[in-house]
């Protein structure tokens, strides 16, 4: 191995008591995220797991400058996110494709660059292509291609310009079992070929203990954060890792982690 | 025989109109100048391709013409009213009054301001075109795929790049119906300034052989008008089928 750089351990993002009230109409707020401490070390992977409506969402998008947190910070390399996404270091793949429908996919993988008014690099989007499992496809458009294509060539764009910060937010929450299970292990894979700072937003243990070296639980309305969990499995995982006794016994406590008190 | 049936399944209206106009005349003994048989009407069409041909031509130039430049004025103008609270709030009442004056009273006004030639009937045709595809851009520009917005927030678009990349596009489909809806409204407006007030076309051509009592000659403009207006339709359709089927 070579020599590890000082950077490793650098705090890349870091939430502190970061809270998000929403304004209702009727001229009340509901609280959505109340004080989260939450602290990201450049190149790690950190899952965001909770129930649907606990406010993992709305931390992935405090964290993609979508939001604005009503109190406390939120930094990502000691800036503020929008400046980060304005200067082209943030990729991102959401639960809906948002593929462009009318270019293909290489187009579309090529599409930061020429968001960012940059040169497209023509051989970093054939390799992406090909990471993300779509050689032969790069001129189909994804009306042509399966639900688990889209999130593939969705991942490809988020990687175009070699981001920073990689955001999911539940990628392949739309996808049936066998074709999540088999997207994570893509992604596994990819993500053991270049390392980057990446937060999962999602509702799946397997999925969250199969990716991420450090599970953060939510609990909800307010959202807030229940457990940090590391995972002590070794990488890179193969889908034999999902089968150990130590693997069943981590799901069974944060499966019940995340069952609703009382 | 093979290719005899589906014309028949698909043309049987036009062509059971046409019998019953022929039985008319003939059992009806009506004189030409009241209404002239089917077979005439096409024999003078047959017989003056020079005539109809020309004509034909520069009503449909200056439909196309008007069409063209009222669907690029429409689209332009629901962007700017799509980037600026301001102009939305001044140009979408102007539209919506305008639109729903019908375009024959426009035709008058429009003529005494601009002159009796053919840039007039270019400009009536443009503005017919003008509002549905105001409307239709407009709708389109707000229009856009699931969550796009928001990967362009994270990737860092400028508001010219939003608009370049993701907002223009995604409205192709819309000026492509407001083509649709447009191209044979432009045919009709065309012909219906020349009728009023033109000198050339087939708008003309028709108010001028009525005046003189020359049915066959006005029938066999009817005919050709009608011949137009299906192609450009037709035409107009197929585009935005494709653009559709492209852009889905």
């Amino acid at each position: 191995m070579p020599d590890i750089p000082q950077t490793e351990c650098r705090e890349a993002i870091a939430l502190r008591a970061a809270g998000k009230a929403f304004a209702l109409d009727d001229g009340g707020s509901v609280v959505a995220l109340d004080g989260i401490d939450i602290s990201i070390r450049e190149g790690e992977f950190v899952a965001i797991l909770g129930p649907s409506g606990c406010g993992k969402s709305t931390v992935l998008r405090l964290v993609a400058g979508l939001e604005t947190a009503t109190s406390g910070t939120v930094h990502i390399e000691g800036r503020a996110p929008a400046e980060l996404a304005a200067h082209h270091r943030l990729g991102v793949a959401f639960q809906d494709h948002a593929l462009l429908p009318w270019l293909s996919v290489s187009d579309n993988v090529a599409l930061p660059f020429r968001v960012a008014r940059k040169p497209v690099a023509r051989d970093t989007i054939a390799r992406l292509i090909a990471l993300v499992g779509l050689s032969g496809f790069e001129n189909a458009r994804p009306s042509q291609l399966s639900g688990g294509m889209r999130q593939r060539a969705s991942i490809a764009r988020a990687l175009a310009l070699d981001p920073d910060v990689l955001l999911l937010d539940e990628p392949f929450g739309a996808l049936d079992a066998v074709t999540r299970r088999h997207m994570n292990i893509e992604l596994q894979r990819i993500w053991s070929a270049r390392t980057l700072t990446t937060v999962l937003v999602t509702h799946s243990v397997e999925e969250a203990l199969f990716l991420a070296d450090r599970i953060i639980v939510m609990t909800g309305r307010p959202g807030r954060v229940l457990r940090d969990v590391a995972v002590p499995f070794a990488r890179p995982r193969t889908p034999e890792a999902l089968r150990t006794a130590q693997f069943h016994a981590m799901v069974d406590d944060l499966t019940r982690a995340l069952e609703p008190q009382g | 025989m093979n290719r005899l049936v589906p014309f028949l399944s698909r043309y049987w209206a036009v062509l059971l109109l046409v019998v019953v106009w022929h039985a008319w005349v003939t059992l009806g003994d009506l004189n030409s100048i009241v209404l002239p048989a089917p077979l005439p009407v096409l024999a003078d069409v047959v017989t003056h391709p020079a005539l109809y041909l020309t004509n034909a031509a520069q009503t449909m130039a200056t439909a196309l013409a008007g069409v063209a430049i009222g669907v690029l004025l429409g689209a332009f103008v629901a962007i700017l009213a799509w980037a600026s609270r301001l102009l939305a709030g001044l140009l979408t009442p102007l539209g919506l009054i305008f639109s729903s004056v019908p375009i024959v009273a426009l035709i008058p006004i429009l003529a005494r301001v601009l002159g009796y030639d053919i840039s007039t009937v270019v400009a009536i045709v443009a503005v017919s075109a003008f509002f549905p595809t105001f409307v239709f851009t407009g709708a389109g520009l707000r229009d856009l795929p699931r969550a796009t917005d928001d990967l362009f927030k994270v990737l860092g678009a400028t508001p010219w790049g939003r608009l370049r990349h993701l907002v223009l596009p995604a409205t192709v489909p819309n000026v492509m119906i407001s083509l649709r809806l447009t191209v044979p409204e432009g045919v009709l407006a065309a012909i219906l300034a020349e009728f009023l007030m033109g000198r050339s076309g087939l708008g003309f051509m028709f108010r001028e052989a009525a005046s003189r009592f020359a049915m066959e000659r006005a029938l066999g403009t009817s005919l050709v008008v009608t011949l137009a207006a299906v192609l450009f339709f037709t035409l107009a359709h197929r585009a935005e089928r494709a653009v559709k089927a492209r852009w889905s």
